[in-house]
């Protein structure tokens, strides 16, 4: 009973995270010169290098607005995350809702791999200063 | 037929989720556990994948739970510097 109304706490926490976020987000830009609110990436402040996360500050504010090639065009791991959360979403409604298991693509070591093998080849390429790789940075 | 238990959650979404929102590495040692996960399970070392689905989860609540961190600290002193400037009348 203690724990289920403990996790009841922590979702409604979680809930108002996410829902600050979203409108704080959707408000301020992130690449705004006055207004500097949002923490900078701190691997990039460190080393000068961008990593697989850089941009997606931006890219949540641009895709909240609706402006989703710009927002992409930041972060281009988004196309990943979209996918991944759309499926998990899509394997869930179909359990739960309509009692049908699917086949999870996503449980395959074969796709956990090329997740890996993508997020790092991407983080590689995007730090390369030439020209097709710059659209990659953030 | 060898009865085989229930493939563990890799966690694979909230490795990524952790790796693009919180740039920190611990996401991506989280997405290294997530794809042990799935390999040990299909290899049949049960034992195992349980192991490494645990250090996926871990991982990737501690990439989150440390920017999480970074973020309310930011934000304090940010706060902290936003009524210092109204109190100074500088706004």
């Amino acid at each position: 009973m203690a724990t289920s109304r403990l996790r009841l706490f922590l979702y409604i926490i979680i809930a108002i995270l996410l829902i600050s976020a979203v409108s704080l987000y959707f408000f301020v830009n992130p690449s705004s010169e006055e207004i500097q609110l949002f923490p900078k990436c701190p691997f990039y402040s460190f080393t000068g290098l961008y990593c697989p996360g850089c941009g997606s500050q931006r890219a949540i504010h641009d895709i909240l607005n609706g402006h989703f090639i710009e927002g992409l065009r930041h972060n281009y791991l988004f196309i990943l995350l979209g996918f991944v959360l759309g499926y998990e979403a899509l394997t869930f409604i179909r359990l739960t809702l309509f009692k049908k298991e699917t086949y999870n693509v996503i449980h395959t070591s074969k796709f956990t791999i090329m997740v890996l093998v993508i997020v790092l080849v991407f983080w590689l390429l995007r730090n390369l200063p030439l020209y097709p790789f710059t659209e990659l940075a953030p | 037929m060898e009865n085989k238990p229930t493939r563990p959650n890799s966690y694979l979404a909230l490795a990524i989720i952790s790796t693009i929102l919180c740039c920190l590495p611990a996401g991506i040692v989280s997405i290294i556990y997530s794809t042990k996960v799935n390999s040990l399970y299909e290899d049949g070392n049960y034992a195992e994948a349980e192991r490494a689905s645990k250090n996926a989860k871990t991982w990737g609540i501690v990439s989150v739970a440390l920017a999480l961190l970074i973020y309310i600290v930011i934000f304090a002193i940010y706060g902290i510097a936003i009524f210092a400037a109204i109190a100074n009348g500088d706004f």
